[in-house]
């Protein structure tokens, strides 16, 4: 995988993706709904995590580029990186 | 319509190729939206067309051969910005243009919209031979010896779906210039072309092979000095012929050309393109005057005559204004003709994002483009823009007009004039943000006096060691490295891209953003103290090393 999600202490994992026909940022909930919105993301462990990617159809779900991303708990969760931090808000500009 | 200024005219068949092309580019994004295609087997269709999906969005990346375009063009960018993006779009490295925001399905009617203005997306991508570059002020400056934008057309008509080379180990930049002082990089380019007239007037061609940034960076070689014209063609086909053969497949860490000819040395890799050469039919491959003399005709020259107090008048407004002088002193560059000189809009304005302008400011530039310079703009690789034919006498109203759009910043070669990638906030690559660390530099130095007192002085800075930002190339560069999930940035000074190309030094360990910024201004403070009078950075940098810089920059580390 691209980007290989290493948990930490206390983390969860949250499947995210690219939407097929705008390329918008998609997170997906625990019925297997994708969102634009980070909150709507289920925070799963290691393998459940598994369980929902192996589950995706991603041309059906008209998503491209699914993944596993670390999250941190918290009120609000966030991504643990960065990277996934600009993924899920925007750009920092 | 008459011929463009400054590029090449489309004609019948070049419009009829672009057409089939979209519609082939149509057909496949139908596929892939109706579920025939595969994401794996459409991304080399998209690549081919210029779209990446990239960190948020996918991301349209349009050809501006040799950087350069007319005024229809550049509000035909504008609209797609407004329309189909969110009302900007972003200037590369590479002379081209980015949109960041763009949809998949949109993408056809947007080539559309290209297209009816001649221009596409084709050779932004992929393992071929890029968008070809060249001089920002082809064919105006003063120190130019030869215009190379007819070669730049050439070499782009030969290069465009070239059968052999669509699918090189890695892909493939060639740059070239017509002036003794390089402005294209062409020592970092895969294949750096400087051309002049030789002894009986015609053109020659120094070229130089291997060089790059990215992870392992060259300063390119000289494999021959003096090709003819009617020979080019056939050099680069030998060149890249060896390459293709011999380049490596199996790492795309090892791929470009540059290591190829790292490994073998430039003297054997000079004998395998002279052995390739000598069982090629010259006749086959020869560029003909009367070829060079074809493309020449769909060139249309601007008619170059100023009134002759346009210098006069000229002086006259920089003594009556400090500002507007302080900006001719940093944006303008000498021209060829008498009462004319060459301007750089700098995209780079105080606390800005590098290498961005509005839809609104892209129209505004295309009217001024109309009213100043032949309706013709020109991208640079430091991501400005140039009007390259501006009367003298004209010149203040056109720094007036360009003040009224937030276009009027006096730093071209400042410190303020910061290239950088776009880094981690938009790349699907990087490590760290480039434009964040770039807007705090440029707000820290905002003192357009400081910045004229430090003097030239490139700052370049990439989010990751792809080096988009052509960190290795800034005088003081900046790469973005990620420890442990952190954004650090390591310090390289003394690289140079002009004709004395050099590779900068790494100083010493990364820091993170807001001491990096700190160690710069620490950096540049020696600077002014140590200089003596006259010197450059690079001046002064080489007279003492960096061991002062280095005290400088991790003095409270
Ligand atoms: S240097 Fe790296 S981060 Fe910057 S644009 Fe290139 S690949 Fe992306």
């Amino acid at each position: 995988m691209l980007h290989p999600a290493r948990l930490g202490a206390g983390q969860k994992l949250a499947l995210t993706a690219n939407r097929l026909l705008d390329g918008v940022i998609v997170w997906r909930d625990a019925a297997g709904a994708w969102w634009s919105a980070f909150d709507r993301a289920a925070l799963l462990d290691a393998d459940e995590a598994e369980a929902a990617l192996a589950g995706v159809d991603a041309q059906k779900d008209g998503v491209v580029g699914v993944y596993k991303v670390a999250v941190t708990p918290g009120a609000p969760p966030v991504p643990a990186t960065m990277r996934e931090r600009i993924r899920a808000f925007g750009p920092t500009v | 319509m008459n011929a463009p200024i400054g590029h090449y005219q489309y004609d019948a068949v070049d419009r009829d190729f672009l057409a089939s092309r979209i519609e082939e580019f149509a057909d496949q994004v139908g596929r892939r939206l109706s579920g025939a295609l595969t994401e794996d087997e459409f991304k080399p269709f998209r690549l081919m067309n210029g779209l990446y999906l990239q960190l948020h969005a996918y991301m349209l990346r349009i050809a501006i051969p040799y950087g350069t375009l007319d005024s229809r063009q550049m509000r035909m960018l504008a609209e797609i910005a407004r329309v189909h993006d969110r009302d900007y779009g972003h200037f590369t490295t590479r002379q081209n243009i980015q949109f960041n925001w763009i949809k998949l399905e949109e993408t056809p009617e947007i080539l559309r919209k290209l297209a009816s203005v001649d221009m596409h997306a084709i050779q932004t991508s992929g393992n071929c031979i890029r968008n070809v570059t060249s001089d920002q002020f082809a064919g105006a400056a003063a120190d130019e010896l030869l215009d190379p934008r007819i070669h730049a057309e050439i070499l782009r008509q030969w290069s465009t779906l070239h059968p052999e080379f669509t699918f090189l180990p890695r892909k493939f930049k060639i740059a070239i210039s017509g002036s003794p002082q390089d402005r294209v990089a062409a020592r970092f380019h895969d294949i750096g072309l400087v051309t002049r007239p030789g002894a009986d007037g015609k053109p020659l061609f120094r070229i130089f092979v291997g060089g790059g940034l990215g992870r392992t960076p060259f300063v390119g070689k000289e494999i021959f000095d003096s090709v003819p014209e009617e020979d080019l063609l056939m050099t680069l086909e030998a060149i890249i012929r060896v390459y293709n053969a011999h380049g490596r497949r199996d790492n795309i860490y090892k791929a470009r050309i540059k290591v190829l000819v790292e490994a073998l040395g430039i003297e054997a890799y000079r004998a395998a393109v002279l052995a390739e050469l000598a069982q090629m039919d010259r006749a086959h491959y020869r560029l003909t005057p009367e070829m060079v003399g074809a493309i020449r005709a769909r060139f249309a020259s601007p008619v170059l005559d100023a009134p002759a107090d346009a210098a006069a008048r000229l002086e006259a407004d920089r003594r009556r204004d400090a500002a507007f002088d302080r900006w001719v002193h940093a944006n303008t560059h000498p021209h060829r003709a008498p009462g004319f000189i060459a301007v750089t809009v700098s995209l780079k304005p105080t606390g800005g994002s590098p290498g961005d302008a509005t839809s609104a400011q892209m129209d505004r530039l295309a009217d001024l483009a109309d009213s100043h310079s032949f309706g013709e703009l020109r991208i640079t690789h430091m991501q400005n823009i140039v009007l390259a034919h501006v009367r003298q006498d004209r010149l203040f109203a056109l720094w007036s007009e360009l003040r009224e759009i937030g276009l009027g910043t006096p730093n071209v070669s400042r410190i303020g004039d910061i290239i950088a990638c776009p880094g981690l906030d938009y790349c699907a690559l990087a490590n760290a943000r480039s434009i964040p660390i770039a807007r705090k530099l440029s707000a820290r130095f905002g003192d357009v006096a400081l910045q004229e007192e430090i003097g030239v002085l490139r700052v370049n800075i990439s989010g990751c060691i792809n080096a988009c930002g052509h960190h290795h190339a800034g005088h003081i560069g900046l790469l973005g490295v990620d420890k442990r999930g952190e954004e650090f940035f390591q310090i390289t000074l003394g690289g140079r891209s002009d004709e004395k190309a050099a590779i900068g030094e790494i100083l010493g360990p990364a820091l993170r953003e807001d001491e990096t910024v700190d160690a710069i201004a620490r950096i540049v403070d020696r600077y002014l103290s140590l200089r003596d009078m006259g010197e450059s950075f690079l001046d002064t940098l080489s007279r003492l090393g960096d061991a002062p810089f280095k005290e400088a920059a991790y003095e409270a580390a």
